[in-house]
């Protein structure tokens, strides 16, 4: 049996035929406003460097498994504009310097580590490579990793990266979540219900657990 | 009983009732107080404590200026129906996070602008329970308060009515019903609800502060999901719509976008003369002859400090270092269960059921007090830091996101204990404003520990009674009290048990930060039945406005 990864874009994904943006015309003004300037072309990065750029996009891309999903969702980008227009959490752990010079160190902390095992730079080297230096941080947990905390570093990008992806309506439609809701709200609560705009998972025992078991 | 809501707090009635959700003439019209013109009472913050004391003393013939630092919202222009939109609901200037383990801010449970937190809270509005006020005495952790449960029983039922909460009778602490009936339940709470009948655990609907009906002008709630990221229906209750327009209809002035600085003290008196802010780029003085600081737990002790002088040269009413301290948060682990079933957990208030039957201490464990259990239904964002949080990234962690619409999320509120390390301090870092930013410590101790453990068991046992066939749990935090809390004296707390500062006799401070304990329940209502006691203790006696 050929496995289909659950997360395939269009035809291929859990719910075919599923758009958010479809509902558009049914959310209030300033919400579409917000959705529209999200999934319009992106602005040039003025937050990285050019190198840093490469180097950011190649770490997101193996974080969030990109560019190959099909989505096209400009994750990088969306990160470049919260670090330039300085939309922190709010917060910083103690031992990390502010969002936007934590982001700086550790894409070249990425390179450093790319040189000395593959004798590249991070985005230069082979996904396979990159993949095993990401795995190499998380896999240090609470231990230092060039003068800080793996974990707080791990939590940095993921905060990030998830927050650009899960943001944007290419990636609702890949999870059947339907987005805005206003004024429309929902109708049918409960389980196995749904609202005629919604599609129902076609896979629904494609259990990641499961199948990982 | 409507009507007598009514009588006494207005604010339903004065929102519009043509479908948009800001009564824009009574801003218009609201009266304006000169900052030379010495008010009766200044307030720092329009949350959940400085809005139901602004409306109190307004109602009281007070003339009462209300500030905060955020923005006067419109539903209708200012919030989104969108996750990653919602980010200003938050307070995201610089906060520095530390101890053994560190809190996260922001979104967390840090809220700007007029309604404060409660605008993005989930809603939940649940009482104390009475054995929360003597936990030292009876337990021998924690602390006590200087008044009992008693005392607040009737702010608690009146403010139940003016939010107004809906839910079932409730069993556990003081037994008592809502004004609401329960609303219906989404896919979350009925897995919840099943889960806990196999397993023989109590579990109710609610309480939640949304209207189950229409109430005053605010409509019917409407099952959209998005309560954390600001209420565009007016259904779920900030005290931007249940307090502040009738504040403003007894002539208190509501001035948004003032970050107040510091207190500003009569240094030979040692009374509050007003307060310091920055409002449009120029720094004011608003003189006033009582100060009420409402923060919150973070920016409440980050101002008393920054308002040291040379008479207070530790910070203000800090001469027993008790400023900043005994913060709390609670334990707030999420575990999630995999169904075959669709759950969509997003549609309906995340705030659906929830159990209190772990709340009191139970003398067969081997911790003290407890936790209580509740629906919270995460939108994709935060569902993605739950699930990032197993370890996942990459294409596992794509494809579990893909499963989204299967998983239904309860999280637990553990009673953390209040301890003195938990603190906030200031930072060496400055703000825009050139003020130091706070410093918030964080460590667990044993006891901590042990209820988010036990916590998170009761949560898999319930999701797996319910047919889940996996469970996954992330261990966070959920919502700040203390840091400048009640005591019987100085070398215990920062306030007596009418809010009333120790070290200066008209500065009060009427928000979160004066709980001593905590309980396993959101603290919003408990934040509010205080203030309220607070003002009708003010209004009876007038301390501070003479002598």
């Amino acid at each position: 049996m050929t496995h289909v990864p659950a997360a395939a874009p269009g035809p291929q994904g859990r719910f075919p035929g599923f758009a958010v943006l479809r509902q558009a015309p049914r959310w209030d003004g300033v919400t579409a406003l917000a959705i529209r300037s999200r999934v319009a072309p992106p602005a040039t990065p003025r937050f990285f460097t050019a190198a840093e750029q490469a180097t950011a996009r190649a770490l997101v891309g193996q974080l969030l498994d990109q560019p190959h999903d099909g989505l096209g969702v400009p994750v990088m980008e969306m990160i470049d504009a919260r670090l330039a227009g300085g939309q922190t959490d709010g917060w910083r752990y103690e031992d990390m310097p502010e969002d936007g010079q934590a982001w700086r160190d550790t894409l070249a902390n990425l390179d450093t580590d790319a040189k000395e095992r593959f004798g590249a730079g991070f985005a230069a080297c082979a996904r396979r490579e990159q993949a095993a230096i990401v795995q190499a941080v998380q896999d240090l947990g609470s231990r230092d990793w060039h003068g800080l905390l793996a974990g707080q570093v791990w939590s940095l990008w993921t905060r990030y990266a998830c927050t650009a992806l899960y943001a944007h309506p290419a990636a609702w439609d890949e999870i059947g979540f339907p987005g805005p809701a206003y004024p429309r709200g929902y109708k049918n609560i409960g389980v196995d219900a749904r609202e005629p705009f919604e599609v129902r998972d076609t896979r629904p025992a494609q259990d990641p657990v499961r199948e990982r078991l | 009983m409507r009507a007598g809501v009514r009588t006494r707090n207005e604010s339903a009635w004065l929102l519009p009732n043509d479908g948009t959700r800001t009564n824009h003439r009574l801003r218009r019209d609201m009266r304006r107080f000169r900052d030379d013109d010495e008010v009766d009472l200044v307030i720092v913050g329009c949350g959940a404590g400085g809005s139901v004391l602004a409306q109190r003393l307004a109602r009281a013939g007070w003339r009462v200026v209300a500030m905060d630092a955020g923005p006067f919202w419109d539903p209708d222009t200012d919030w989104v129906s969108d996750e990653a939109g919602s980010h200003d609901l938050y307070w995201t200037d610089p906060r520095v996070i530390t101890g053994d383990d560190p809190v996260p801010l922001g979104s967390n449970n840090s809220g700007r602008g007029v309604g404060g937190s409660m605008v993005h809270y989930a809603g939940y509005t649940p009482r104390f329970h009475p054995s929360d006020f003597s936990t030292l005495r009876d337990d021998g952790v924690g602390a006590d308060w200087p008044f009992g449960y008693e005392e607040l029983r009737s702010y608690y039922a009146a403010i139940e009515q003016e939010l107004p909460v809906a839910g079932e009778y409730w069993p556990w602490g003081d037994p008592h019903g809502y004004p609401h009936r329960p609303h219906p339940v989404g896919g979350n709470g009925e897995l919840f609800l099943r889960g806990a009948e196999r397993l023989g655990i109590e579990a109710r609907v609610g309480p939640v502060a949304i209207a189950n009906g229409r109430f005053g002008n605010r409509p019917h709630c409407i099952y959209r999901g998005f309560c954390l990221q600001g209420c565009k229906v007016n259904a779920k209750a900030s005290p931007l719509i249940t307090h502040i327009p009738d504040a403003l209809a007894h002539g208190a002035e509501v001035r948004a976008d003032a970050m107040v600085t510091r207190v500003g003290m009569d240094e030979r008196t040692g009374r509050a003369t007003g307060v310091h802010y920055v409002r449009d780029g120029a720094s004011r003085f608003q003189r006033a002859a009582m100060v009420a600081i409402a923060g919150y737990s973070i920016e409440t002790p980050r101002l008393l400090l920054n308002s040291a002088s040379p008479r207070y040269p530790d910070g203000l009413c800090n001469e027993f270092d008790q400023v900043g301290r005994y913060l709390m948060v609670q334990g707030a682990p999420q575990t999630a269960g995999r169904f075959d079933a669709e759950v969509r957990m997003y549609k309906a208030p995340p705030p659906e059921v929830s159990t209190e039957e772990f709340y009191e201490t139970d003398p067969a464990k081997d911790y003290k007090r407890g936790f209580a259990v509740q629906t919270v239904s995460p939108l994709p964002i935060t569902w993605a830091e739950h699930v990032a949080a197993q370890g996942h990234w990459g294409r596992a962690l794509r494809d579990y996101m893909s499963d989204y619409v299967h998983w239904a999320c309860l999280g637990s509120l553990c009673e953390f204990l209040p301890l003195g390390g938990n603190r906030v301090t200031l930072a060496d870092e400055t703000d825009s404003y050139g003020l130091p930013v706070a410093r918030f410590a964080y460590s667990q101790c044993d006891n901590d520990r042990a209820l988010v453990t036990a916590a998170q068991h009761v949560m898999e046992d319930i999701l797996t009674a319910a047919g889940a066939d996996e469970v996954i749990t992330i261990r966070r935090y959920a919502h700040l009290v203390g840091g400048a809390r009640m005591a019987k004296d100085a070398r215990h707390g920062v306030v007596d048990g009418t809010c009333r500062a120790f070290a200066v006799p008209n500065l009060y401070i009427t928000d979160g930060s004066v709980l001593p304990t905590q309980g396993s329940a959101n603290p919003a209502l408990t934040i509010m039945a205080v203030a309220a006691r607070a003002a009708d203790q003010l209004i009876s006696g007038a301390r501070g406005r003479v002598g």
